[in-house]
């Protein structure tokens, strides 16, 4: 028993090594596994959001503006795909820093008119993620642990990327 | 039998010849697309760092704060700063550290101090700024700490007071997870506030 028991150990020790030591895509870098910050927004159509009630999920966590050039840039990609996972354990939270819904609005309206941002009207949940700029996107894992961060915009529609979200499905 | 003299003479022209095509080609590849786009677009590159410096006039500052909806209290604070604007990429396999307090602006062997977030909160309590504009304003500017890792960017504008002369930045970055690494270093000389008159 006590071999056994030794063996299951070394096996779930090597797992979570590799885990760690997985390689990423360009860009994403691992987190420490703090548990994520709450995340209770409405969406510009009023529906709440609650980041707590998507345990057993992933989630993309994703900040974004305007007028951030990378931002606009990346939007785009991420509309590429939502309709990709739509019906997945990988669920999607799109987050406005601090605009007003006419400005987002326009500006959706364009270049990625299937989302429906939350509303972080006055940028304080966004403050709270402390991202390291915008864009930024936080990986949660299903027990709402921070798991992975993407660093700048990336082009989320392109294999590589989509081959690490399909990992998560 | 040739002429002695005319020897010299006879180099001298082949001299020219190639000097003169040396020259032309310089002034090719120094007259190139990139060439010009590079100064032109204020880029500073090496195997460390990629460093973009933009600048902005008041009147352009003024279109994009309107832009964003800022009230006109708020935009006539902001108006009256100069802005260097830095896009910053750590070309390096090791952690860059941006540190805006290690970051120096001087005038004539004089430091400029920048106007930092706790200035800003000032200038926001004084005319009564709403959060979500506080909040878009500061994410335009450059964060003060980021340990930057291989590959990363970043880019935000750092404000300091008005300036009528040209004036310099110099840029310190420690390096190394521990910041035991060696001390990079960049000068961008001859910095102007840009004004609504100057050309681009």
């Amino acid at each position: 028993m006590k071999i056994l028991t030794f063996i299951l150990s070394i096996l779930v020790l090597s797992s979570q090594t590799l885990w760690a030591k997985e390689s990423l895509p360009t860009g994403l870098i691992h987190l420490d596994g703090r548990q994520a910050p709450p995340l209770k927004l409405n969406d510009m159509d009023g529906n709440p959001f609650d980041l707590s009630k998507l345990k057993s999920n992933w989630v993309f966590v994703h900040f974004w503006a305007t007028w951030c050039g990378p931002c606009r840039k990346e939007i785009p990609t991420i509309q590429a795909i939502l309709s990709e996972y739509k019906n997945s354990k990988l669920k999607f939270a799109i987050i406005n820093t601090a605009e007003s819904e006419d400005l987002i609005f326009e500006f959706l309206g364009i270049v990625a008119p299937d989302i429906v941002p939350l509303m972080d009207n006055d940028g304080l949940v966004t403050e709270r993620w402390q991202p390291r700029g915008l864009p930024a996107t936080f990986f949660v894992d299903p027990d709402g642990k921070l798991r992975y961060l993407a660093l700048g915009g990336r082009p989320w529609d392109k294999d590589i990327y989509k081959a690490f979200l399909d990992k998560m499905r | 039998m040739q002429d002695p003299i005319a020897i010299p003479t006879y180099n001298n022209q082949y001299t020219y010849f190639w000097t003169g095509i040396c020259i032309f080609f310089l002034g090719i590849s120094l007259s190139s697309p990139l060439h010009a786009e590079k100064k032109k677009k204020n880029i500073y590159e090496d195997e460390d760092v990629y460093l973009r410096s933009v600048y902005r006039s008041p009147e352009q500052l003024a279109a994009f704060y309107e832009g964003r909806e800022f009230p006109h209290a708020a935009i006539k604070r902001i108006t009256q700063s100069c802005y260097v604007t830095i896009i910053l990429k750590n070309k390096t396999n090791d952690i860059l550290w941006l540190e805006l307090d290690n970051w120096v602006f001087e005038q004539k062997g004089k430091i400029i101090q920048r106007y930092d977030r706790q200035y800003w909160n000032k200038q926001w309590d004084d005319v009564k700024l709403q959060q979500s504009y506080r909040s878009t304003f500061g994410w335009t500017l450059m964060p003060e700490v980021r340990d930057l890792r291989a590959g990363e960017g970043v880019g935000g504008s750092i404000p300091i007071p008005m300036q009528t002369e040209n004036f310099s930045l110099t840029l310190n970055f420690a390096t190394g997870e521990n910041k035991k690494g060696k001390i990079k270093s960049v000068k961008l000389p001859n910095i102007h506030c840009k004004q609504d008159i100057d050309e681009e």
